[in-house]
């Protein structure tokens, strides 16, 4: 057929004239053949190889950048910061107020919360390797020892893989706590590997779903009147710094840890005297409290 | 709309609706006292990434997983829109600018989960494998230019 068309050009016309579509075509069609486009697997293959490249570039970038885990207080140490920052004066506590601390306490409702000895309780769920949890433990601690006394607190760091890798703190996971005016009870659900340690109670655990249904640690339940859970502070303040020097940097009013620390140890005080009926009046008259106290 | 093309608008908007899924549940989660379904503890640990700072976009209350609820969804409807027979040189275009956005912000948050936390969430490994396949039937239905399409 092609050669009947070559041979005979006049009857080539007549088809084309028979087959108006055809010669369209014909004559639209391109006059060079079109550039064969990238095949479509290409650009994927690409795509998935640069993911992947990225994602061994991440995991270098994290294997480089963890820091080591610092080395442990002694419990000489242990004892001494523990020491200063549980016989701060009352002066200084005043001086700071709210710090630079985040009110994040709320009041909560629930039938209320008491302790085995029938006084109001406070409850902390929290882990050691979350930074912000070893962060809220200083406060804590400054704080609920103007109530009464811990015992068999020990040095720890939160995680070293973590944001604020490597935080100094303490844990409570062996201590014990005494008041005549509030009881306290803590969960330290893992160690700073992240390996389990404590297993709330199914009270404890109906405390956190209730009141954290977020999931965000440390939270901390005042007796089912108040209630916050996060940090109330940055740790930001308290990188790279040792137990010793954190201690000694809140005996200055006016450094970030105390500002951060002591402020939130103060707003923690509040909500306590909130339960204790502003008992010890040693404790709940100061103006700084009592004003915390009027906002929460 | 040629039947490959057909198919793959079919394929996005599927990761669309599972994207939806995925997102919607960890929203839930987050807002709930449900407890997630997720290994915890280890490199592998959706409590640790979802209960960090990153967790909320920008500091606020919103998790990051409403975020993924609102471009899955648009993601849907843009295939939903070209299968419709609204296929336009511009829905393309949007439809790629959009997945490409969204592989961005993928990336960003793997390095957070690898780099930052050392910690990987299994369900948003799920979310961030959806967008990437996504992308990926995105770039192939692109025509090239030579054969008279555009993206």
């Amino acid at each position: 057929m092609a050669r009947k068309r070559k041979g005979a050009r006049p009857a080539a016309k007549t088809q084309q004239k028979a087959r108006p579509q055809e010669s369209h075509a014909r004559v639209k069609r391109p006059l060079r053949k079109p550039v064969r486009g990238t095949p479509a697997w290409v650009p994927a293959l690409g795509t998935v190889g640069a993911i992947a490249i990225l994602v061994v570039v991440f995991l270098a970038i994290r294997y480089f950048n963890t820091p080591a885990a610092p080395a442990p207080a002694n419990s000489t140490q242990t004892a001494q910061v523990l020491s200063t920052i549980t016989s701060l004066p009352p002066t200084e506590l005043e001086q700071v107020g709210a710090g630079s601390s985040n009110n994040r306490i709320t009041p909560i409702t629930g039938t209320a919360l008491t302790g085995p000895g029938g006084k109001p309780l406070l409850f902390y769920y929290g882990a050691e390797y979350c930074p912000f949890c070893a962060a809220e433990r200083w406060a804590l601690i400054i704080a609920l020892s103007r109530f009464g006394s811990f015992s068999g607190l020990t040095a720890t760091t939160s995680s070293s893989s973590d944001v604020y890798a490597n935080t100094r703190t303490f844990t409570f996971h062996g201590a014990t706590y005494s008041s005549q005016y509030v009881e306290f009870q803590a969960v330290e659900t893992t160690d700073r590997n992240q390996k389990a340690l404590e297993t709330p109670t199914a009270a404890q655990l109906a405390l956190v779903n209730r009141y954290d249904s977020a999931g965000s640690i440390p939270f901390v339940d005042f007796g089912n009147r108040y209630a916050f859970n996060g940090a109330t502070y940055l740790p930001d303040s308290l990188q790279g710094l040792t137990w010793d020097q954190i201690a000694a940097d809140l005996q200055n009013p006016s450094s970030p840890q105390a500002q951060g620390i002591l402020g939130s140890a103060n707003l923690i005080t509040a909500a306590i005297c909130k339960l204790s009926a502003d008992q010890p009046a040693a404790v709940c008259s100061g103006p700084a409290v009592r004003s915390i106290e009027a906002h929460l | 709309m040629a039947g490959r093309d057909r198919l793959v608008g079919a394929l996005v908007a599927g990761m669309g609706v599972a994207g939806v899924a995925v997102s919607t549940y960890l929203t839930f989660v987050h807002y709930s006292a449900a407890p997630l379904v997720c290994s915890a503890g280890g490199a592998i640990d959706c409590e640790r990434v979802l209960t960090s700072g990153f967790a909320v976009i920008g500091g606020s209350a919103l998790p990051t997983s409403a975020a993924g609820i609102v471009w899955f969804t648009a993601s849907a409807g843009l295939a939903v829109a070209q299968l419709a027979g609204r296929d336009s040189p511009l829905l393309s275009r949007v439809q790629l600018a959009w997945s490409a956005a969204g592989l961005a912000i993928v990336v960003g948050l793997v390095f957070i989960e690898i780099v930052m936390l050392g910690a990987v969430c299994l369900w948003c490994t799920v979310a961030h494998t959806l967008v990437l396949i996504t992308f990926l039937l995105v770039i192939t239905t692109r025509r090239p230019a030579a054969e008279g399409g555009r993206a």
